[in-house]
This record gives structure tokens, C-alpha cells and sequence, in this order.
């Protein structure tokens, strides 16, 4: 699960020179929330976000209406843009949660994935989403069961070992530390193609484990 | 994985696009109102006869189109943005190096005089002022991605020094050096081999599926565009008439000029007694002179008054189905019947088929050329083994159908036969009479018997005679008919050509390139030949032309009983029009027999490898996947034992201890009956347990299923 497998090949692309007025149109027609900025070759030279498209008004207070029109449009992607050193990116190689953290952390929805300073691709909050959904296999219908278990070693292995005995396909399997409870861990497992009620009775049998939910979805 | 959060905004849409050449006689409106969409990642085929202006929507796109054509209407928008009325610089700007194009000839695409690796670096160092080394290592990583064999010694290579194919890789992988989002290709592979083409088209839908690059692929050949791509935009005369997925144009085409192309190629597995190709009549009108209404209309069917007075509009006709016709969905619904007198000359042809004397016969005939040694002095004389022990016999009446790939010794065989090369060995017999003599020594009987149509009509026809005189000549020159009839015999002949009296004074450079070579086969059979050698004479015409050919080939070997050699590349048409067939590989016969039975198992490994690469124009059908390696070894130094065992995908797998016994030892010939032979190592047996290359499914019946090929 690397970022090339999961990010938007090919993004729509800008130059510079092009008209904040037309950007908003472009981002707008096109449905994106992110334009990276290139000049030749695809380098990068900057990112231009919706936000970055808002203009402070306090910078335009003391112009007057005639002044503003002619403000704006000269203004171009190059005054606004945020420029490529503020800019976090990625390579092709980089795993998607690393992508994540590195998202997480600096509070940003993009990140423009580079190839030798060429633009090849983009990431965005929406591809790891997408990504999550894709894991927890949401488009095919299953019984999730979300069970919490001790955190030692083996207990996953004895709740899949049940599955495995039961001759049950698992569609998606995650976990991750219980809300609340350092001592636990919250496996979510989806099976298909098996009542509800048969689910229960196998997993709900298993020593020190516990169901806390099950739906079928 | 998902790809619907991602953006919906179509790599390339074509909105309404016209172009025009400005020219003395004024405006030619080359391309009207053209629209189409490609999506991310998506493969679109546009196809059409020459002079549907294809390419020029290509140049278009990429604002090629010289200094006299320009986009007078429409919008092309690039990933959002409009192409169409912007300067230079805008658009360099705007396309960066975001779409690549790709052309026939890959020799004419690369600079003959560098060496590849430069001009892939180049690339690299120009647009992205990449570092040389880093280039460098960049375009190995891409020719092997290419699956370039040995991709760093090629870098140092001249263009001339690799073979076509390889060329065609070179080209790919320049193009795709940028990671461009749009690659459009004008006819990529129509310059190739079939095996080759075959490989080419495997190469493009895996780099389509990894880089994720929308491809717009132009070509004539219908198989090859339903081999390619997901979508079909159907081109004639500048207009689209169709657009839909790539099933819905083959399996239930509405225009009639889709449905007319289906209908006069063959499918592999149709021959002559069972099926007829049917011409579309007449020819694409020139975009200075078009038709009040609906642009087809002169040449269809089923034109009526409405159809010469008002233009259809491009409208739906089924889901995301498109069609430009007033009377689609009637048409379509009606079914089609040929026209009439069709059925009763196929019935005709049938009676025909039955067995005679044999009129040439060649026994283990050879022609070497001699290549200059590499030595300076001395060394031994190398010779270029063109035709290796090759024997073959043809019936009075019948068509021998020769196949193989470019370089196998087709050509050389048919020219040795006619007395243009000097055989180096063997028994060439024609008629009871012994014909190794070249052409200057025979006497006129002999010539006038043995007749040749060749491949390129421009280079055989004197471009400064008359249509008339050309063929005139040999009736002077052979006494066919005595001088006051020469003129009489002219027009005849032009009648049986289906061209007229018109043509008479008409120059070469007045006719099409159909109408060329129904001269060149006029001229052929004036003399009234026992034999005519045909060396791929519809490979350069247009579909519906070649079907027009092949028809007028058929009625003169009816008339007159006239016997073929027919050499072909196009397994299909070969498999049409002939009755026996000789597979050529490295100068020698791998295979011989009649026509239905080289098509059905057992096949040799080589007849099994060139009937999988056979694009065929039919979604619905399941084609065996085998792919040979590497090109076909030089003839100046062929591979011991079986010539085909360096690239024999099924010795290793059928044969003890890994076909070893092909390399050392010359395989015997093997015959299967009814003069069916496969010249292979591999048992009868296992060859026959091979499954059929092709299984044809009936869409209609939705189950059964008939084997072809």
C-alpha cells in the first residue's frame, strides 16, 4: 500500500501566470479543492488551495472599488500560491500511512507526490478515506463484528484461527487500541456469506474475548 | 480499489471541433463538428478509411496542422483547459509536455542520425534540465519497461541498427518519458509484423493500465482497435457518424457505414465458398465537394430523398450510443440483405472447386544472395539463405496462399519463380517447362504466361503514361490481339476492372490507390497469363477497397481460370481468398496444406503463434495468448536443427528434455493427409490435442460456439 498505488495520476495542473479570477473558475468547474502550481517539465512551483484563493480583506479596505477591480485582475496564481519550500510532499514510494501521519500532523488535506521535483501525482485526505472505506470492504455486503481482546500476543491468532476453523471467508480485518482501555485491543473483522447468529455463537465463545458490536452492513 | 472520489473532469473533450486547410481553391472543411471525450485512463479508438481526416483531429489536438490549417470552430479542452485559440507559448504552457503522440513510421519519428540513447536523454535533459547520467539511466529503466532486450546496449545504438519493432519500442518509451496524461497514436503498429503488432498492443494496454495515461488511438484496422481500446468513435469524410463502447459498434453497429466496413473484412475462418465480401460502392467524397445531406448518402443502401436533403444530426441511439443517421434504429432493426446476384455468383464459385493438373511446380529451390565478407582480404563468402530448400506445387485454377512474417523469403520466392532473381539450386517447373532461367532469357510464351501484381501500385506504374497505354503494352508486346483490337481490348478490360472507358487517358496520379491497382492488375492479366503472382496487393489499400480487389481477383480467376500465388501478411484475408497455404519461416515451409486445415489444429508451433497475434474485429471472441520472443534470427546465419526453435514457445513443453533434439537435428515432415504437412519434431498426436487459437462466440444463440482457426 503505497502512495503511487493510491494517488490521482495525472492532476490537473496550472501555471503561474494564470488569473486567480480564472483559477476560481477552473477549481470550480473542475470540482478540486487542490492546484499545484508547475512551470516547465511539471516542476513544482507552488500549491494553490481554496484558501489560498480568499483574499484578507483588510488588504483591500483602503483601495476603492475601481482599484479593487483592477487589483484583482492582475493578480495572479504566482502572488497567491503557497511557494514549493513551504510545501510538504511525497515520493511514489511513500507507504499511505505514512502519507497520513505526515498529514496529520501539519493539519493538511494534500500532498503533491514528487518524482525528482516533478510533479506525478497528488494525495489527498479523500484517497486515504477512499483507502480506509476500501479496507473495511464497505461496497460488499458481510457481517462486520468488532471484538475486543486482551492486548498479548496470540489473541489475534485465536480469533482468526476460529474463523479459519469455521470454513468462513474474511472480507477485511483491522484493529487498533481500545477507546478508554490500554490493557485491550478492538479487532474489526467482516465475514461473508454467513448468518449473524452463527457469527456470534463461534467468536462469542472464544476465552477473554469479547463482542462489543455486530451489524450486518 | 475505487476511483470514484477522483476528479470526473475528462482528460481530453473534443467539443464541436471544425478544421480547415486554407488552399487556392479556398476553405477545405477537412473536420466538422467533431465531439468526443476521453476519460482518465481510458483507451479511445477512432477509426475510419483514409482521408476521414483521423489524423487531422490528432494535429489538431497538438496544433500541428501546418501553416495552412487551422481550427475554425469548437473547443478542445485538455484537463480542463481550452486548447483552441491560443498562442504559441499559451500552449506550451498549458499542454507542458502533458501529451505525446506517436507515429506510423518510428523511423521518421527518430533522428536517423543519432544514436537512440541521446535522442531518449535528450528528451530528459531539454524539458526537465535533468542531469546527463540521471537521464541516461532513466531511459534504461524505461526501455526495459518497454521490454527492450539488452536496453544498454540499444542506448548506443543508431536508429538503422535495431529492427522495426524495436524502433516502435524506442519511440513508446520516449513518449512516455514525461509521464505524459493524454498519448495519442496514428497508426502505430500498421507498419509491423502481425506477431510484432501483437506484442506492440500487449505493450500499450500494460503501460495504459500502470501509467495510467488516456490513449487516443487512431487506426484503419478495425481488429486492432477492438483489441485496444473501450471506446469507438467511427470517422468518414471529417464527421464522427458513430460513437459508443467498443462492443456496441461491433456487435450492434447503426450507422451503415459501420455496418458496411464490418462487412467487407473478413473474419478469420471465412473462406470464399461460404461467405463474399461485400465492397462499400463508390469513395469517400473529398471535403471540398461534400453532399447537401447526410455525407454517406451516395454510397448507401438505404438512402432515401430525406437523406440527400437534410443532415442528419449526431443522436442517441441506445445507451451512450451514437449514431448520425435519420433511419438508425429502422436499419438497424430491418436486418440486412445482400444486394441481389451476390448469392448466385458464390454458388458459382463453388462449382469450381475441384481438383486439376498441376501447373508450377518447385522442387527444394534455393536463393542465396551473397553477402561481402567482413574481412578485408580473404574469409569465407557468406550467403543470405533468402530461400532455404523450398518446395512447393500449385493446381490449375486454385490460389496458393504464401504467410509468414517480413523477412521469411515470401517475396524472393515469388521473384525467383518469375525470373527476377537467379535461383542458386533446385527444379522450377512451369507448364512442363523448366523455368530457372532469369527473366531476359525466356521467351515471350513464357513471360506472357507468368504474370505479377505487385504490392505498391505508385511504384509500378509509369507515372507519365497514360492508363491506357500501360495496359496496351503487353497486348502489343505479346500479340494478344491483333493491333487494330489493342484499344477494344483496353476498354474491355477496364470494363472487367470495373473502371470504364473513362479511364482510358486518365494519368496515374489521376486515380486512387484502389483504381491504381486495378490497373496494375489489368495491366497483369492483359496478356491472358496462366499464372499471376500477386505479392500482397491489397495490403496497401483501404478496407473497403481491399474487399473491392479481392472480389474483382475472384471474378477474374472464375472467368478466365486464371491460377494465383498469393502472398498476404493478413492471415484473414489469406485464409479468404486461397485454397492451399504455405506458412514460410527463415526461407523454409514450416507448414503446407489446405486452407481449412492450417487454420484448424494441428498447427505447427509458428502457424499457432501468427493465428494468435490476428487482431480480429470482434470483442466477443476468445483468442489464444501467445506471444513469440525476440525477432526472426538473421538469414545470414540461421539457427541450426529447426530454424524455429529459438522462438518455439511449445518445444520446451511438448518434446522430452526440453526440445533439445530441435536444435541439432532438422525435423522431418510430418503428414497429416489430404496434402496437410507440419514440418516439426513435435508427434502428430500432441499436436493435435493443441485447443483451437480462436473459438468464436455466437452472440445470438449466446451458447453455442464454433470453432475457427
Amino acid at each position: 500500500m503505497l502512495v503511487k498505488n493510491y494517488m490521482t495520476r495525472h492532476p490537473l495542473l496550472a501555471d503561474p501566470a494564470m488569473s486567480t479570477v480564472e483559477a476560481q473558475r477552473f477549481m470550480g468547474e473542475n470540482d478540486i479543492r487542490h492546484l499545484p502550481v508547475v512551470g516547465d517539465g511539471k516542476r513544482l512551483l507552488g500549491l494553490v488551495t481554496r484558501q489560498s484563493l480568499l483574499i484578507d480583506p483588510g488588504r483591500l479596505g483602503s483601495l476603492d472599488v475601481w482599484e479593487i477591480a483592477r487589483y484583482l485582475s492582475a493578480l495572479t496564481l504566482k502572488d497567491v500560491m503557497i511557494k514549493a519550500q513551504e510545501i510538504t510532499t511525497v515520493e511514489q514510494d511513500t507507504t499511505i500511512e505514512e502519507a497520513a501521519r505526515i498529514m496529520v500532523e501539519n493539519r493538511i488535506g494534500c500532498l503533491p507526490v514528487l518524482d525528482d521535483g516533478i510533479v506525478v501525482g497528488i494525495i489527498t485526505e479523500v484517497d486515504l478515506l477512499a483507502q480506509l472505506m476500501e479496507m473495511m470492504a464497505t461496497r460488499v455486503p458481510g457481517v462486520r463484528v468488532t471484538v475486543r481482546l486482551p492486548d498479548e500476543r496470540g489473541e489475534l491468532a485465536k480469533l482468526v484461527g476460529t474463523i479459519a476453523a469455521q470454513e468462513w471467508g474474511m472480507l477485511a480485518c483491522g484493529g487498533a487500541p481500545a477507546p478508554k482501555d490500554p490493557t485491550k485491543w478492538d479487532a474489526v473483522v467482516k465475514i461473508r456469506d454467513v448468518p449473524q447468529e452463527e457469527i456470534i455463537a463461534a467468536l462469542g465463545t472464544i476465552e477473554g474475548q469479547e463482542i462489543v458490536d455486530v451489524r450486518e452492513v | 480499489m475505487t476511483t470514484d472520489h477522483r476528479i470526473k473532469t475528462p482528460v481530453l473533450q473534443v467539443e464541436n471541433l471544425a478544421i480547415s486547410y486554407e488552399t487556392r481553391k479556398g476553405d477545405v472543411p477537412a473536420v466538422r463538428g467533431v465531439s468526443f471525450e476521453i476519460q482518465r485512463a481510458e483507451a479511445y479508438g477512432i477509426v475510419g478509411e483514409s482521408g476521414c481526416g483521423k489524423s487531422t483531429v490528432a494535429f489538431g489536438i497538438v496544433n500541428f496542422l501546418g501553416r495552412n490549417g487551422r481550427i475554425v470552430d469548437g473547443h478542445i479542452l485538455f484537463q480542463g483547459q481550452d486548447l483552441a485559440g491560443r498562442s504559441q507559448g499559451e500552449l506550451r504552457r498549458i499542454r507542458g509536455d502533458q501529451i505525446a503522440m506517436v507515429y506510423q513510421d518510428p523511423m521518421q519519428a527518430l533522428n536517423p542520425s543519432m544514436r537512440l540513447g541521446d535522442q531518449m536523454a535528450e528528451v530528459l535533459t531539454v524539458h526537465r534540465s535533468m542531469e546527463k547520467g540521471a537521464a541516461w539511466e532513466k531511459c534504461i529503466e524505461m526501455l526495459k519497461r518497454v521490454y527492450m532486450p539488452d536496453p544498454a546496449n540499444v542506448m548506443r545504438r543508431y536508429p538503422h541498427q535495431v529492427s522495426g519493432g524495436q524502433q516502435q519500442r524506442v519511440v513508446i518509451a520516449m513518449a512516455l518519458l514525461n509521464g505524459p496524461a493524454l498519448l495519442i497514436m496514428d497508426e502505430p503498429t500498421t507498419a509491423l509484423d502481425v506477431t510484432v503488432e501483437a506484442a506492440v498492443l500487449d505493450l500499450i494496454a500494460g503501460l495504459q493500465r500502470d501509467f495510467e495515461t488516456a490513449i487516443m488511438y487512431i487506426s484503419h484496422n478495425l481488429g486492432v482497435i477492438a483489441r485496444v481500446s473501450t471506446k469507438v468513435g467511427v470517422m468518414y469524410a471529417g464527421e464522427i457518424v458513430e460513437r459508443a463502447s467498443v462492443e456496441d459498434v461491433y456487435l450492434r453497429p447503426f450507422h451503415p457505414y459501420t455496418q458496411g466496413l464490418m462487412r467487407c473484412v473478413p473474419r478469420l475462418g471465412m473462406d470464399k465458398y461460404s461467405s463474399y465480401l461485400y465492397p462499400i460502392p463508390g469513395r469517400v467524397p473529398p471535403p471540398s465537394n461534400l453532399p447537401p445531406g447526410c455525407i454517406f448518402e451516395p454510397r448507401c443502401h438505404y438512402a432515401r430523398e430525406e437523406c440527400r436533403l437534410r443532415k442528419p444530426e449526431l443522436r442517441l441511439v441506445g445507451f451512450k450510443h451514437w449514431a448520425r443517421c435519420h433511419f438508425a434504429k429502422e436499419i438497424a432493426e430491418q436486418g440486412w440483405t445482400p444486394p441481389e446476384g451476390v448469392t448466385a455468383e458464390l454458388a458459382a464459385r463453388t462449382e469450381r472447386a475441384k481438383v486439376a493438373e498441376t501447373i508450377l511446380k518447385v522442387d527444394h529451390a534455393k536463393t542465396f544472395y551473397e553477402a561481402p565478407s567482413k574481412k578485408l582480404i580473404g574469409g569465407k563468402k557468406q550467403y543470405v539463405k533468402a530461400v532455404d530448400d523450398v518446395s512447393i506445387e500449385v493446381r490449375r485454377g486454385e490460389t496458393l496462399g504464401v504467410v509468414g512474417e517480413s523477412g521469411c523469403g515470401k517475396s524472393t520466392l515469388v521473384k525467383t519463380i518469375i525470373g527476377m532473381e537467379k535461383p542458386t539450386d533446385g527444379e522450377f517447373e512451369f507448364m512442363g517447362i523448366d523455368i530457372a532461367a532469369p527473366v531476359s532469357k525466356r521467351n515471350l510464351a513464357l513471360i506472357k504466361d507468368l504474370q505479377m501484381v505487385f504490392q505498391n501500385p505508385d511504384s509500378t506504374l509509369n507515372p507519365s503514361f497514360k492508363v491506357g497505354a500501360q495496359i496496351a503494352r503487353p497486348l502489343q508486346r505479346f500479340k494478344t490481339v491483333p493491333s487494330d483490337q489493342v484499344r477494344a481490348e483496353v476498354i474491355h478490360l477496364l470494363e472487367i476492372m470495373r473502371l470504364g472507358e473513362r479511364y482510358y487517358d486518365r494519368l496515374p496520379r489521376q486515380l486512387s490507390g484502389g483504381e491504381k491497382q486495378r490497373v496494375g492488375i489489368a495491366r497483369a492479366i492483359a496478356g491472358r497469363p496462366e499464372l499471376v503472382l500477386c505479392d500482397e496487393p491489397v495490403s496497401s489499400l483501404d478496407v473497403s477497397v481491399q474487399a473491392a480487389v479481392l472480389n474483382l481477383l475472384m471474378e477474374i480467376q472464375t472467368e478466365l481460370g486464371t491460377t494465383m500465388v498469393f502472398i498476404a501478411h493478413d492471415l484473414s484475408v489469406v485464409r479468404f481468398f486461397c485454397d492451399h497455404i504455405a506458412v514460410m519461416y527463415l526461407g523454409q515451409i514450416a507448414e503446407i496444406g489446405p486452407a481449412e486445415a492450417i487454420y484448424a489444429p494441428p498447427y505447427h508451433p509458428y502457424t499457432e503463434a501468427l493465428l494468435s497475434a490476428v487482431p480480429i474485429p470482434d470483442p466477443g471472441t476468445k483468442q489464444k495468448h501467445i506471444r513469440l520472443s525476440g525477432n526472426v534470427p538473421s538469414a545470414l546465419n540461421p539457427p541450426s536443427g529447426c530454424r524455429f526453435h529459438t522462438r518455439c514457445p511449445r518445444r520446451a513443453e511438448m518434446l522430452p528434455d526440453g526440445g533439445k533434439i530441435c536444435e541439432t537435428t532438422v525435423p522431418p515432415w510430418q503428414e497429416v493427409g489430404k496434402g496437410h504437412r507440419i514440418c516439426c519434431h513435435i508427434p502428430l498426436e500432441r499436436l493435435r490435442q493443441m485447443e483451437a487459437v480462436v473459438t468464436v462466440r455466437d452472440q445470438v444463440e449466446g451458447k453455442e460456439e464454433i470453432n475457427v482457426g
